[in-house]
């Protein structure tokens, strides 16, 4: 896995911040960078606080305040746990739930209604639609999509990146299905099933199944 | 470095809605890349577009024509390539997007653009004379008319050549299109020769009204392709006209040679 100087990671309790390094500037900006792009999707999440092993208490005080007044996180133990203040904590890799895997919980918007072409939702988290999607109408998620009824028109989930975020509908049938920088559209034979199904990157593909596997 | 070329930019429009403008482009545009031509096929109906559908490349979209002029993407990046032609392209109108997002000096810069690397810039023009006909027909250096023998397509068409001379567009050349060669006979129909009196434009091209164009619209393969068809032929005819070609006005009574070429001279006096 790669080192980010700052990274949002989820344990068991909830979030909290890892800091690489200790250079207050490039953290303030990679913190700034990372906030632009990731800030409501952490929102409603339990943040626990900073964790950083090369950080002075001075400026990890400096960071929660700056979570807490410049990007409105509800911090609500100003503490991590104890075991992960100690400098040899490994997080246990069956908790950990970094950012960019599975897309599990965050902010979502809710679409009352069928979307008919030429409209479009775009949302930073999960869109659920209680209606069909028309072909010609678009959804953008940068968390997942479902849609209780027929996806015929375009779904992009993941948009930003997130390969780990899912497309499902009681009707799968999309003109084009986006999840993060991968592209598909249905094969041209046109069969459709009628059960409801998901579609999912696996190793480096778009692949849709159902998910009610008794259907 | 290859060689400029200098396309030429057609523009198909109608004044009056479903008279067939979409259908006669996806025709021109694929007949003339049947003919080895290289072309674009621009949808320029934003937020009402369908020529990717009659196509069938809807599925391919991924960026359009306002991402283009709005700069979120390379105008190669836009482009479809066509299933079955090599060298035919669509670039895809906005659907989500309406036509204030097209001004028509961005219209002229981008089909320029177009011109450099293909031979045909086919224009899909909306229906209406407003914004959209407006930047639809900007950047063309001809016009090509679809009208159908109804009073109503016909008085539109007039007001729509007007509006073209006003923009410098001259000559415009005219399709009829759905002629029903038996109403025409019964006189239940306008005949071709009533249609060029009113509206005094060269003539490019009659095409019958054929179920096989429900059918390959619906296909998302256009009828020009279908060898069969009349409709087809039709088209192919209109595409070698386009590029020059003399050819003879197409017999719409399939089975009939000797009735239709009385009609024939009874119309056009040859």
């Amino acid at each position: 896995m790669k080192k980010d100087v700052v990274s949002i990671k989820g344990v068991a309790g909830g979030i909290y911040l890892n800091v690489e390094g200790n250079d207050p500037e490039v953290i303030k900006t990679e913190l700034e960078s990372k906030m632009k792009t990731a800030s409501n999707f952490f929102k409603g999440s339990r943040f626990l606080g900073v964790r950083g092993d090369e950080l002075s208490e001075e400026n990890r005080a400096e960071i929660l305040l700056l979570l807490k007044y410049k990007y409105d996180f509800e911090i609500q133990i100003e503490k991590l746990p104890e075991e992960m203040v100690s400098a040899n904590y490994e997080p246990n890799k069956d908790l950990i739930v970094s950012e960019s895997e599975v897309v599990q919980e965050g902010m979502t918007k809710f679409v009352h209604g069928t979307l008919r072409s030429g409209q479009e939702v775009s949302y930073n988290g999960n869109i659920v639609v209680i209606g069909d999607v028309n072909p010609g109408a678009l959804l953008k998620a940068k968390g997942n999509i479902v849609v209780l009824g027929s996806l015929r028109g375009v779904a992009q989930a993941g948009v930003g990146g997130n390969r780990y975020a899912v497309v499902a509908a009681y009707s799968l049938l999309p003109t084009q299905l986006r999840i993060a920088d991968y592209i598909v559209r249905p094969p041209e034979d046109d069969i459709q099933y009628k059960y409801p199904e998901i579609a999912k990157v696996v190793d480096g593909a778009v692949v849709i199944e159902p998910y009610l596997p008794n259907k | 470095m290859a060689k400029e070329k200098m396309g030429t930019a057609i523009v198909i429009t109608s004044g009056k809605g479903g008279v067939g403008k979409t259908t006669t482009s996806a025709n021109i545009g694929t007949g003339l890349a049947k003919l080895g031509y290289s072309v674009v096929v621009l949808d320029a109906d934003i937020g009402l577009r369908n020529l990717d559908v009659v196509m069938g490349l809807e599925n391919r979209i991924v960026y359009d024509i306002v991402d283009v002029v709005e700069k979120n993407c390379k105008l190669k990046q836009a482009l479809i390539k066509d299933k079955r032609h090599e060298k035919l392209y669509l670039l895809p109108a906005a659907q989500t997007k309406d036509k204030t997002a097209v001004k028509p000096e961005q219209m002229v810069e981008l089909v320029n653009e177009l011109k450099k690397s293909h031979d045909y810039i086919i224009i899909d023009s909306p229906a209406g004379i407003e914004q959209g006909f407006q930047y639809s027909i900007a950047g063309a250096d001809r016009g090509i008319i679809v009208t159908t023998p109804e009073i109503s397509a016909v008085r539109d068409a007039d007001r729509v050549i007007g509006i073209l001379e006003a923009n410098e567009l001259h000559d415009p050349q005219l399709i009829i299109n759905r002629i029903r060669p038996d109403m025409v006979k019964r006189g239940d129909m306008m005949n071709i020769d009533d249609i060029i009196d009113i509206l005094a434009i060269d003539l490019i091209g009659i095409v019958p009204d054929d179920e096989s164009i429900v059918i390959s619209t619906n296909k998302g393969e256009p009828v020009v392709m279908d060898e069969k068809a009349l409709a087809g032929k039709a088209y192919r005819n209109i595409v070698r006209r386009i590029t020059g070609e003399e050819v003879e006005l197409l017999n719409l009574e399939e089975n009939d040679e000797s009735k239709f070429s009385k009609v024939l001279k009874l119309i056009f006096g040859k």
